[in-house]
């Protein structure tokens, strides 16, 4: 359950990131092969060159459902559905590595926006991104 | 057994001296009570916890903050004992302190976020995967005693 503060929060951020899903997602993924190589497993196709123009495209991909998730961020289930399919159905990737991606958000957003990522911030977007995986992986069984 | 390589270990010293440790400390506790609000649960004598601006400039936080980091320094100073090194406080997180080793996690990741606040560019994709090896070094040596 968000709270209004919270829904207001979690827009913030999104205005901080909208216009820079490419960059901001390219940078997501590289940390998260960087920092947790075993999640390379799920981008075969990504990670073995590190081709710019692959992460940015799928970088923008991913950040753009992100996107689409803060417009619907109050019901989720129904506007994640065919997400939520393809990770049950398709790409299994499990849960564990959710909150490993969610803590490399949170550096990207950091690093980057530095005093412009408050605290609150990212309260509200920890608790968003958390809500998301849930529903990613609520179809696995 | 975690290993560090030599670049590892001069890309956390480096970072780490530069680091204002009192006022990251405090931060970092702050930090981690404000996004994961059930850790409050071990500082029910700290007073006001009310809001993120009472976190954060609560004078206990920040002193306690303070404990916590510089503790963690010792870690920069051993990267290759951890388990040895915390030995002590693993004992004491267990039976005295009754801390979920869960929290560890949470705090380092809380602390990486904190130094890639700080640091902006500096804090590279490589620079963060030396530092969360450090954190989860840290969180296991201080589970490790736990029985």
């Amino acid at each position: 359950m968000l709270s209004a503060q919270e829904r207001a929060q979690i827009a913030q951020v999104w205005d901080l990131i909208a216009g820079h899903e490419a960059q901001f997602g390219a940078e997501l993924l590289l940390r998260l092969f960087t920092v947790y190589p075993s999640t390379k497993v799920y981008f075969p196709h990504l990670s073995s060159c590190h081709d710019a123009t692959q992460l940015l495209s799928h970088g923008q991909r991913m950040l753009a459902a992100v996107g689409a998730a803060v417009q619907h961020m109050d019901h989720l289930r129904a506007a994640l559905s065919p997400l939520a399919d393809l990770h049950a159905l398709v790409l299994r990737v499990d849960p564990a590595n959710f909150p490993l991606l969610i803590q490399c958000f949170h550096v990207v957003l950091a690093s980057h926006l530095q005093d412009e990522f408050t605290v609150e911030m990212q309260a509200a977007w920890d608790k968003f991104l958390t809500g998301v995986a849930v529903v990613l992986t609520e179809k696995y069984r | 057994m975690v290993h560090f390589t030599a670049e590892e270990k001069a890309a956390v010293t480096s970072l780490w001296s530069k680091m204002n440790v009192e006022e990251t400390g405090g931060e970092a506790l702050g930090r981690l009570l404000v996004v994961y609000p059930w850790t409050q649960r071990f500082f029910d004598s700290f007073g006001n916890l009310s809001s993120p601006s009472a976190i954060l400039g609560n004078p206990k936080v920040k002193a306690h903050g303070k404990k916590v980091l510089t503790s963690f320094g010792d870690a920069i100073k051993n990267m290759d004992n951890l388990k040895i090194t915390f030995a002590k406080l693993s004992e004491l997180h267990c039976d005295k302190l009754h801390v979920d080793p869960e929290n560890f996690k949470l705090l380092g990741n809380v602390l990486v976020c904190v130094l890639a606040h700080h640091f902006g560019k500096e804090f590279t994709p490589q620079v963060q995967a030396a530092y969360q090896k450090v954190v989860a070094g840290v969180a296991n040596a201080l589970a490790h005693k736990y029985h």
